[in-house]
């Protein structure tokens, strides 16, 4: 009887949990106005507004050049763009200082001084250097597209938002079974799940495409040099203090980016991601969220990954206990509730990668519908492994410092590692 | 205050058109569109319903103990739900998986208050008022979904008012059908599907209620593909692949859930000393067929002229309206918005057909909102025709020939007001003689007065075991008399070898058998049913003829 009970309770918190997840992650297919409110109006008129574009750059001098170039085919008249490299790292500041003599008004170059070094500090750096109206971030190793900045104008101007946050979206889904979900999730993150955050007034930023009125960001203390997850805090910030986010889906409009090279270092970026959620969530900003449903919303996102682990360890428990533990049939008809939701968010995440197939032009076959199908498990177990490994990262070292140098000396690894310090 | 940016006035054209001439598209591209019908804010619309809905019970209501007779299905179904209720399990006997048993677990929700205040009313004559709410939630989702198909305000009011008013639908939905209940839960997986909205969710949801019919009446499993048309035509380009594989999705799910009970039940395959799932549904299939329903003297043509007998309105011209619509779904805008339930009045017409099938009195039932439907709509396809179509040519005339333009239109309105009073002269007369039948006549005094004498009569109910069909089950329950083993459905005595067992000696074993016309027809094939009914003498009788009751005292038994 009373396993019975247990069984029923965690089934029924376990299908609410799965089924709000489903729900949200499925915002932007709700109704075909809600789709075609995701998209970026067409810039109308004239451009209103100048940027300073920030892109920091370590240890990475065989992207960063065509990254600038790219940005200055921008079809936008009046930005500039501020490469932030380390004074440990000559070879990225070569490439930078070339780019900057090749077009020095709109092309500066800032030097990073911290002795560890990470992205947020780097930033910060740059802050007040900024000369334009709106303040944007990129990384290194972006495809920007070049419509980007006249969209993001007219976003600002016409809807008077103080941020604006852009598509990111990984490309390489064929690359392995792993990159396969890992853009899958991008693609519901930003295709979907973060408009609904928008509309929510709660919302974790993401770390690049991300677009700041300058003296907003200024206001707000520019970013948390000791959080692992400097973006989504400083969305997190701007929300509870009320500031208005806009958030637009464009599929030929996205920056697009790759998926971490290796199994380990996709490992390693989701702890990190994992570390800086609990981070947000421990400063307690999102406490001065005035609405309630807000407050939930902002505790529940930032416990995704915890929720995420514990319900991938449970659901087969649970439906093993269904099967062969001697339950009452009702109650064993309740264990299957997750079961259901899983199954749904499966079918969704079919249609997903079809849809997402459609909208880059990129062929889908049947091979990747299976990988999906049965890479999920494994992923779940991944992500899962990411969340233990981030509880026991941040229990044991408390001293934020710590944490943030060894994440610098990861830094320091070139291109196999480079990916984890990014999002 | 964040939000995301405000909707881009249908950004589905292509974006490489540039800006302005993209604007031009967009407003040029669709000729007309439709309104959108909000009902709940809607006063005509809520008002026309409602005094439709009065109208519609009361035809319902009235006498609806009386007429029909109760039959032996209906007390059944109300015998399960009253087990469900009594928490014995979903069946008075074993369940043996004959139907899902979601529809009397419905029916036990619906009677569960009544029952509690007055255990004595749940027994069929009383508790076909709680089939009236079932009517009830029909009809308005009758008229909604009519309304969501795009139908004009007076032809949704006809749709309803032809399903809730059709001597046919007064008596089939009087009786506590499985069929109804199923009826409700699709007609409102319709009603979500051409939601207008295009919400995924709301999809998603039409795909539960589908199920959920599915589960209520199994025979809604051929209504699906119809459903899936509608879901398809009122869904959104762009959302469409989300929404209808969703709504797949939920509908496979939830009726999935049905062998997973039985397999929990280690009841899914056909084993030894236990019914099953697969057992069950061979049964369904294997049922001897009923014949050609054109073929006179088969069973199926007896079914089919019992339909007819009550309407000939909605069933032929329903059929006729879903051939019309279906005929003219390349020019007819109605036509194509009404593709999905014309669909289905075509599939259960052509299931109807199957020599070999066993069609069930019953069967008309899923069909009866379809046909009212497709019959509004096809009237309201005529009367624009009659009224409008070519009107143009002729509102563009020249102006000396004004005259012409007005002779016209005047011409049609003739037309139209000579064809309305010829359909209302030819349906009212008739609609009114069968449902004056169903508002006045007593079908069911033998049965009462059998039940009164039963409870009136025998001495020691709790050691008398009776022999009796389920309309009148539980009324001997509620006498007193042992559910299952002292009141015994007839079929039990001889199908169900749990009861078998308790009466080792065979009709000796029995005091008295309460033969039904049901009970006599069936009693060929039931030997102990039989003999129970030659060693028997009756001492009392209850009505004439073909439709008597006798109340029969087994000679020889241990009295």
């Amino acid at each position: 009887m009373l396993i019975s009970l247990f069984v029923a309770a965690i089934s029924v918190a376990l299908f609410w949990m799965a089924a709000f997840t489903l729900w949200w992650q499925m915002h932007a297919w709700r109704t075909p106005e809600t789709l075609a409110a995701t998209r970026f109006d067409r810039p109308e008129g004239g451009v209103g507004l100048s940027f300073s574009l920030l892109l920091p750059a370590r240890h990475e001098q065989a992207v960063l050049e065509h990254t600038v170039e790219r940005l200055l085919e921008s079809s936008h008249s009046n930005f500039e763009i501020i490469v932030i490299v380390g004074h440990d790292d000559p070879e990225t500041a070569a490439v930078a200082e070339r780019a900057a003599a090749r077009d020095p008004v709109r092309v500066r170059v800032i030097t990073d001084t911290h002795e560890t070094k990470n992205k947020p500090k780097a930033l910060n750096t740059a802050l007040p250097h900024c000369r334009g109206d709106i303040v944007g971030v990129f990384d290194a190793e972006d495809q920007v597209h070049p419509e980007l900045l006249a969209h993001v104008d007219h976003a600002f101007t016409s809807t008077g938002a103080d941020v604006v946050q852009g598509g990111v979206q990984l490309i390489n889904f064929h690359s392995s079974w792993y990159s396969l979900r890992n853009c899958l999730e991008y693609f519901f993150w930003f295709r979907s799940r973060l408009h609904l955050h928008a509309q929510k007034g709660f919302i974790p930023l993401g770390g690049n495409t991300v677009f700041v009125r300058t003296p907003v960001l200024r206001e707000a203390g520019g970013w948390d040099p000791n959080c692992l997850a400097e973006d989504c805090d400083l969305g997190v910030r701007l929300s509870s203090a009320g500031k208005k986010v806009v958030v637009a889906y464009d599929s030929d409009m996205v920056t697009r980016e790759e998926t971490p090279g290796t199994l380990m270092s996709l490992l390693k970026q989701r702890t990190r991601w994992n570390q800086g959620f609990l981070q947000v969530y421990r400063k307690k900003d999102w406490k001065q969220l005035p609405g309630r449903g807000q407050r939930m919303l902002a505790r529940y996102t930032l416990m995704t990954p915890f929720l995420q682990a514990y319900s991938g360890v449970v659901i087969p428990v649970n439906v093993a206990i269904a099967l062969f533990l001697d339950v009452p049939v009702g109650v064993a008809i309740v264990t299957f509730l997750p079961l259901i939701t899983a199954m749904v968010t499966f079918v969704f995440e079919i249609v997903g990668l079809h849809d997402f197939g459609k909208q880059y032009g990129l062929r889908v076959r049947a091979i990747h519908y299976v990988k999906l199908v049965v890479g999920g498990p494994f992923y779940q177990v991944l992500l899962a492994g990411a969340a233990v490994r981030a509880v026991w990262r941040e229990q044991r070292g408390r001293n934020e410092w710590e944490l943030t140098s060894h994440v610098g000396a990861h830094l320091t690894e070139v291109s196999g590692t480079r990916e984890d310090a990014r999002r | 205050m964040t939000t995301t940016l405000p909707p881009a006035p249908e950004a589905t054209e292509p974006v490489s058109a540039a800006p302005a001439k993209a604007t031009a598209t967009t407003t040029a591209a669709p000729a007309y569109v439709r309104p959108v019908v909000r009902f709940r804010s809607s006063r005509p619309d809520l008002l026309l319903c409602g005094v439709l809905l009065c109208v519609i019970l009361l035809v319902q209501g009235w006498n609806i103990t009386q007429f029909p007779t109760l039959s032996d299905d209906e007390g059944t179904y109300l015998a399960q739900a009253w087990a469900v209720q009594q928490g014995e399990g979903l069946a008075h006997y074993t369940y043996w998986y004959d139907h899902p048993p979601l529809g009397w677990i419905q029916i036990a929700f619906l009677t569960w208050i009544p029952s509690l205040i007055a255990p004595e009313t749940m027994s069929v004559a009383s508790m076909r008022f709680a089939m009236l709410a079932v009517s009830a939630a029909c009809a308005v989702l009758l008229y909604v979904l009519a309304r969501r198909l795009f139908l004009p305000r007076w032809a949704a009011g006809l749709a309803m008012a032809l399903f809730g008013l059709s001597p046919l639908s007064v008596v089939l939905q009087r009786e506590i059908f499985l069929d109804n209940i199923a009826v409700m839960w699709m007609l409102l997986a319709f009603c979500l599907a051409a939601s207008p909205s295009r919400h995924l969710w709301h999809h998603f949801a039409a795909g539960l209620t589908a199920a959920v019919s599915v589960l209520t009446k199994e025979t809604m499993l051929v209504v699906l593909p119809a459903l899936l048309v509608t879901m398809w035509r009122h869904s959104h380009r762009d959302t469409r692949k989300f929404a209808v594989t969703g709504a797949i999705t939920a509908c496979a799910l939830i009726g999935l859930s049905y062998p997973l009970y039985a397999l929990l039940n280690s009841e899914l395959f056909p084993g030894a000393g236990h019914v099953s799932l697969i057992d069950g549904i061979t049964y369904q299939m294997s049922r001897p067929g009923s014949g050609f329903i054109l073929d006179e003297g088969t069973g199926s043509h007896g079914v089919l002229t019992s339909w007819l007998y009550y309407d000939t309105v909605l069933p032929v011209g329903g059929l006729a309206g879903a051939a019309l619509l279906l005929v003219t779904v390349r020019w007819s805008v109605t036509a194509r918005a009404l593709a999905g339930p014309a669909l289905v009045v075509a599939i259960l017409a052509v299931v109807a057909m199957r020599p070999s099938g066993y069609l069930p009195a019953m069967y008309v039932i899923q069909a009866l909102p379809f046909l009212a439907l497709v019959l509004a709509a096809a009237v309201a396809s005529v009367a624009h025709a009659v009224l409008r179509r070519g009107n143009w040519g002729a509102g563009q005339a020249r102006p000396g020939l004004s005259t012409a333009p007005a002779r016209a239109r005047a011409a049609r309105l003739t037309a139209a007001a000579l064809l309305a009073v010829a359909a209302v002269g030819y349906v009212v007369p008739r609609w009114y003689d069968g449902n004056r039948a169903a508002l006045t006549v007593d079908a069911n005094a033998p049965y009462r007065a059998a039940a009164a004498w039963m409870q009136n009569e025998v001495d020691d109910p709790a050691n008398t075991r009776v022999l009796v069909d389920d309309a009148l089950w539980l009324d001997l329950v509620h006498d007193g008399f042992e559910p299952g083993t002292g009141a015994i459905w007839f079929y039990k005595a001889d199908l169900d070898p749990a009861v078998a067992k308790t009466m080792p000696r065979g009709w000796r074993d029995l005091d008295y058998v309460v033969s039904s016309p049901t009970v006599r027809r069936d009693a060929v094939d039931l030997p102990n049913v039989k003999s129970a009914l030659e060693h028997s003498t009756p001492v009392a009788v209850f009505g004439t003829g073909e439709d008597r009751i006798e109340i029969r005292r087994i000679a020889g038994g241990e009295l």
